[in-house]
């Protein structure tokens, strides 16, 4: 299967795979395992599940997870895709200036700009809460869903939108018809990948939802600091066949739309009004 | 990547009747991400580099913000500045480890076609689908006493007695190192399948060994994802909470524990900033020298 490798290579990359799933394997096995230590095979059980899905606060915080993760994905790509369509046609300085935004917002460790949005949002004594939090994946998560989207819009050529602005289309119409459908496939990855970052963010989280606000990422943790406590485990399980499936679906949507997108795209736009 | 001079070429020609209307109407497609990071990053970035300056009232809670560089004088404590050393350590190591080990695996995804490639690649970003905390606690499971490594490494006879890895730096190493992998792989895997297989295929012609083709061929020309591999993996972990919190248990505090220690249990937060401002300085170290590096890279190749 693997082609024209030294063997100890190929080997090599079989043994990290073997690393890298290792501990998943382990989460889903004790995610069935009935010993309550989880330091054994205890036996076949699906009580943890049962217990997780009983959970009042395991539900509560799984929700207050899904609207972060919504709320904060969506205005992110919105006004990343905004501000990669200004900077096609920028000035150089200021297409720098967003470069190095964007870098700076990716690169700060998390635990700085936490506790800064912490101390501004105290200080001017709004509340935090599930909006804190929201305001703080967006600033890292535009910031990711801004290099999918010019790094998609580089590769784009411009002529076809010059085409339908010269054939009479308003720009809203521009966007609609020809820009939009060009940059589905990127706007879909910042969507699913900023979906992903936000879901499973701990310390934004942790610092800006203070007690109006947990997610589920922040009561695992608070649950594994505490004791040994295996519906953990069939948290996880749970919440990764949920995002499995989800990006399961986000791959034949995105190719069936691609099939037809490639021949839909030659097709002049209805300039009509 | 395909470098096609003639979008450009038209981008440049076409400024004065671009699609999205002229002028003032068209910046304002900039606004949203701009006034987004002047009021929710640099404005707490500014607020966070004056209470590192402050002083909390101890009785009031209030900061007062006079001129006072106690704060950072206070980092001078043997406590912090271990904390410190751990961390930047822990962090480099962590990043050494993860370009030893994802080379060789970035390097095979990189010989890969089609569909084959494509399964590889997805099943390096999959770990990244499962919960960060869950996973980072399996870690526990796997590494206590009597677990599935030290029963491992006593049938291989590595190792005899108790393991005694769990809560230890090595254990928080073994964290860091196993969530950041694929950070590493990915980077390392688009500069190596860029390379155009011709040059090594003349480097072997003009008589270079295998060996000798890739450290004077493949490697050069791979070192820009070198660079960004070393940089997605090495910042992060510097400032990595969870990691030491599961796997360190309380004893193999990181940097960022210790901010975070200051702002919800001692409450002391102008030390707190003072704390996060030197992260923020220690990291920018880090990215000036990786940076250099990087156009040093891009002046060869």
């Amino acid at each position: 299967m693997l082609r024209r490798l030294p063997s100890m290579v190929s080997a090599f990359t079989v043994l990290v795979f073997v690393f890298l799933y290792l501990p998943i394997v382990v989460v889903v096995i004790n995610s069935v395992n009935a010993d309550k230590f989880l330091v054994s095979w205890g036996g076949f059980t699906t009580k943890w599940y049962a217990k997780a899905l009983n959970d009042e606060r395991i539900r509560t915080d799984f929700i207050t997870s899904a609207k972060v993760a919504v709320a904060s994905s969506l205005i992110s790509v919105a006004i990343a895709v905004a501000a990669s369509l200004w900077a096609r046609n920028a000035r150089v300085w200021s297409r720098r200036a967003l470069d190095a935004t964007t870098y700076m917002r990716i690169v700060l460790p998390e635990v700085v700009l936490a506790t800064a949005l912490f101390i501004f949002i105290r200080r001017l004594h709004f509340q935090l809460g599930v909006t804190a939090i929201v305001i703080g994946h967006v600033v890292f998560n535009s910031a990711y869903a801004t290099v999918v989207i010019q790094a998609r819009l580089a590769t784009l050529p411009i002529s076809l939108e010059e085409a339908a602005t010269d054939l009479g289309a308003s720009p809203r119409r521009v966007f609609q018809r020809v820009t939009f459908p060009l940059l589905a496939p990127a706007i879909l990855v910042a969507v699913l990948l900023t979906l992903s970052f936000s879901f499973d963010d701990v310390v934004s989280s942790l610092f800006l939802g203070g007690t109006n606000a947990e997610t589920l990422p922040v009561l695992l943790l608070g649950l594994i600091r505490i004791s040994v406590t295996p519906e953990v485990n069939a948290i996880a399980v749970g919440v990764m066949l949920i995002t499995l499936i989800t990006f399961a679906c986000a791959a034949v949507v995105a190719t069936v739309r691609g099939s037809i997108g490639v021949r839909s795209t030659p097709q002049a736009p209805d300039v009509e009004e | 990547m395909t470098e096609d001079p003639a979008p450009r070429a038209s981008a440049a020609g076409s400024r004065r009747r671009s699609p999205w209307g002229r002028g003032s109407s068209r910046q304002l497609l900039a606004l949203p991400t701009f006034g987004w990071t002047l009021l929710f990053f640099v404005a707490p970035l500014s607020i966070l580099l004056l209470y590192s300056f402050g002083q909390m009232n101890l009785i009031t809670f209030d900061v007062n913000f006079g001129w006072t560089l106690d704060n950072y004088r206070q980092l001078n404590q043997s406590l912090y500045v271990h904390t410190v050393v751990r961390s930047v350590l822990l962090s480099l190591g962590a990043t050494l480890g993860c370009l030893v080990i994802g080379y060789p695996v970035a390097y095979t995804l990189s010989k890969q076609q089609g569909r084959i490639q494509t399964l590889l690649l997805i099943g390096v970003m999959i770990p990244f689908w499962t919960s960060f905390v869950v996973r980072t606690y399996a870690w526990v499971n796997l590494l206590q006493n009597g677990g599935p490594v030290e029963n491992v490494l006593h049938a291989l006879h590595l190792s005899h007695g108790s393991l005694n890895v769990l809560y230890s730096p090595t254990a928080v190493w073994i964290g860091i190192l196993y969530s950041y992998l694929p950070l590493m792989i990915l980077p390392l895997f688009v500069s190596l399948e860029r390379i155009d297989p011709g040059l090594t295929h003349a480097a072997s012609d003009l008589g270079a060994s295998g060996l000798r083709a890739f450290r004077r061929v493949t490697l050069p020309l791979s070192m820009p994802g070198v660079i960004a591999g070393c940089i997605l993996v090495g910042v992060p972990a510097t400032g990595e909470y969870v990691i030491p919190s599961i796997l360190g248990g309380g004893k193999t505090l990181m940097y960022g524990n210790v901010i975070a220690d200051q702002f919800f249990q001692v409450g002391d937060y102008p030390f707190g900033a003072a704390l996060a401002m030197t992260m923020m300085a220690v990291v920018t170290l880090f990215l000036v020298v990786a940076r250099s590096g990087l156009s040093r890279v891009e002046d060869v190749t």
